[in-house]
């Protein structure tokens, strides 16, 4: 991509391959997302009989790639970037400054640890790489280990940036201290996140998949055939006590075994004055290694069922790691569904600010915002019922439908009440905290020497209440944290003493003119 | 000043971003409002047409172009009323929208690419937008509807300023 004449002529860099086990790991992992088709090709042998060829067939479009791939991806680390070549007919060459490097992710899945190789994902603050990652899928875990040492070293020598300098030093007084450890009392938070939900899809879709490719019908065999049968003897009240808790029992399994998969041996440490390490996973390891001085805020994020238990999780606003949906399966997660005191210590340790940021009062957005979530949430309860009463007016639905739709309105106060008490903000020591939502409350503590820009909305009825949703926007994590619905004076004020240069030039001064027409 | 305040019953404490753009975007605005509306307008006729052509099915089609005509008419002056924006040594500033209202500030230093863009029904009127991105996904910046050698000066402008700056803050 860049740089591509000027740079490989730097001396003193070799281009790298892969290691070559990972000949072998790419053609099984391959495999194995092909186990369905296997295994339907290995039922339908007996029917057909054109097993070899089907078979050959298999093996090729499961060994070529890998071969391919190992053979036209090569990689160089100079001084200045880090340069990676692949691709078979189009040759690329990416390359990134190594000054831009955020973060490295090392994961190893089963085969991967079986064979000693593994994926190492480098994320960078670029948004011209396609996801702003660099992938070295197969290297040895000497090599990968060396690779993050050489790109993220333990002597905080080239990340220094004036900017970050408190952070810098919080977490020099801190290296190599160990800021949250797995505990096995926190399993029981497991059933109340969709982690046990997500596994579930996963199970039924691999079971949907290879019934499809072997053409069997799963509700004609005997088994299902005869669960049914003595299923539909059983009374409806019977039926309801026996399905209900086996159904919770399953969900609890299902949800404890992903939680340990995922999160076992689960570690956050100082490694040296600038990076943290997130070590996790029982079959599959992950090793992230974030740059402190680059983690531009965290964010505490509690669903609605983990609130209430008194849980709540942390992810990692930094630029190169994905946050918000999946963000399980990258690397951004601080800590696991945990205790709310643990995720607070976590995050106001790890950024070196004050507890308070992570777990004080915020500044309310006042009674108009109040106003408007009762509003707001009131007309959604309200079209929803008029809806649902229109369907069953036309539809000649049961009574209990149209009268239980009614509890919609109740829902609705409760709804927006919680939004309003989670609703809030507060700058301080260079920091901005916003927390917002009611079915996942998010608290999130981002750096002011991040913000990159603020967005004022303001829509019709917003202009009424004298309100508007203040955002700053980030490269990191979600690229924007609002205040929403804050009053004008106190949102504008709030803008000012973040980013004072950017705000001022554009305030209204009570005795100057706006300029009109240039 | 008076049109100002009608358009703002409250402003958000800022002042209003110095320049206004063409106003030829005000007839570009009503002819894409106006194909939009006629679109809706002629699917729903021939649903009609293929059904058989009941009452309530007129009234529908009547409330719709009544609407439909409505934003093609208020939509545009509004928004034209609306649309600013300046460019200062330190920042990109514009405010846009109608109904609601978007103000957006960028630093020159953080912005990373400019370009300018010129759909079909732009370049029939004359028109261009420029658009500045920065380091955030939500960060881009669009000027909507400028003259098009302003345009270009303008992408001149901003080419030269952000090639000043170094460091991105991602």
């Amino acid at each position: 991509m860049t740089g591509l004449a000027a740079g490989l002529g730097d001396a003193g860099a070799e281009w790298l391959r892969l290691s070559p086990r990972s000949l072998i790991v790419r053609p099984l992992t391959d495999l194995s997302r092909l186990l369905p088709l296997v295994a339907a090709l290995l039922i339908l042998h007996s029917r057909i009989g054109s097993y070899v060829t089907w078979s050959v067939l298999a093996a090729v479009a499961a060994v070529v790639p890998g071969m391919l791939h190992w053979i036209t991806t090569r990689y160089k680390i100079t001084d200045e970037r880090v340069y990676l070549r692949h691709g078979v007919f189009n040759q690329k060459v990416l390359s990134v400054a190594r000054d831009r490097i955020r973060t490295v992710d090392v994961t190893a899945h089963l085969l991967y640890r079986l064979l000693g190789v593994c994926h190492v994902t480098i994320g960078t603050g670029r948004n011209d790489l396609r996801s702003g990652h660099l992938d070295l899928d197969g290297m040895t875990r000497t090599d990968a280990e060396s690779l993050r040492l050489m790109l993220l070293p333990a002597t905080a020598g080239t990340a220094a940036r004036p900017a970050a300098g408190g952070q810098g030093a919080a977490a020099a007084s801190s290296a190599g201290a160990e800021y949250a450890r797995l505990r096995l009392s926190w399993l029981r938070f497991a059933p109340l996140t969709m982690t046990g939900l997500v596994v579930l899809g996963v199970l039924f879709g691999f079971v949907l998949q290879l019934s499809n490719a072997t053409d069997i019908n799963l509700a004609k065999t005997g088994p299902v055939r005869y669960l049914v049968r003595e299923f539909a003897s059983f009374s409806i009240v019977e039926r309801v006590g026996v399905s209900a808790p086996l159904a919770m029992a399953g969900y609890v399994l299902i949800a404890l075994i992903g939680y340990t998969a995922v999160y076992w041996n689960f570690r956050v440490a100082g490694y040296g004055a600038d990076t943290v390490r997130v070590t996790r996973g029982l079959l599959s390891l992950r090793v992230t290694a974030i740059s402190l001085s680059r983690l531009r805020g965290i964010e505490i994020s509690e669903p609605l069922l983990l609130r209430a238990a008194g849980g709540a999780k942390c992810i990692a606003i930094t630029t190169g790691l994905r946050v918000g949906k999946g963000a399980e399966h990258e690397g951004s997660v601080l800590l696991p569904p945990a205790p709310r005191q643990v995720a607070h210590r976590v995050a106001s340790e790890l950024l070196g600010v004050p507890g308070e940021l992570a777990r004080g009062p915020l500044r309310r957005h006042g009674q108009a915002a109040l106003r408007r979530r009762y509003i707001r949430a009131l007309t959604a309860a309200c079209l929803l019922i008029a809806a649902i009463e229109a369907a069953a007016w036309i539809r000649h639905g049961p009574a209990w439908v149209r009268a239980g739709s009614l509890l919609l309105i109740p829902a609705a106060v409760l709804i927006a009440a919680d939004r309003y008490r989670n609703l809030g903000h507060r700058l301080a020591g260079g920091w901005l905290v916003t927390m917002t939502g009611s079915f996942t409350r998010r608290r999130s503590i981002v750096g002011t020497d991040a913000i990159i820009g603020w967005r004022i909305r303001q829509t019709w009825f917003q202009r009424r209440l004298g309100l508007m949703t203040l955002t700053a926007t980030t490269a990191a994590g979600h690229q924007r944290y609002s205040l929403r619905d804050v009053p004008v004076d106190v949102g504008l004020a709030v803008a000012a003493a973040a980013t004072s240069d950017l705000i001022k030039p554009f305030e209204l001064q009570p005795d100057a003119k706006p300029a009109t027409k240039a | 000043m008076t049109t100002e305040r009608t358009v703002q019953p409250m402003p958000p404490g800022l002042r209003v971003p110095a320049n206004r753009i063409s106003r030829r975007a005000i007839s570009y605005w009503t002819a894409r409002a106006a194909l939009g509306g006629a679109f809706v307008v002629l699917v729903e006729a021939a649903i009609a047409v293929a059904g058989g052509f009941s009452a309530a099915m007129g009234y529908l089609i009547a409330c719709t172009f009544a609407a439909v005509a409505a934003h093609a008419v208020i939509m545009p002056r509004w928004r034209y009323r609306v649309h600013r924006w300046e460019v200062t040594d330190q920042a990109l500033y514009t405010r846009s929208g109608w109904f609601s209202v978007h103000w957006q500030i960028a630093p020159i230093s953080r912005i990373q690419t400019i370009d300018s863009h010129r759909s079909v029904g732009e370049r029939i009127f004359g028109l261009a937008n420029v658009t500045a991105t920065t380091a955030s996904a939500a960060g881009p910046v669009r000027i909507h509807g400028l003259d098009r050698e302003l345009a270009d000066m303008l992408l001149d402008q901003l080419a030269v300023a952000t090639g000043q700056s170094a460091g991105d803050a991602t």
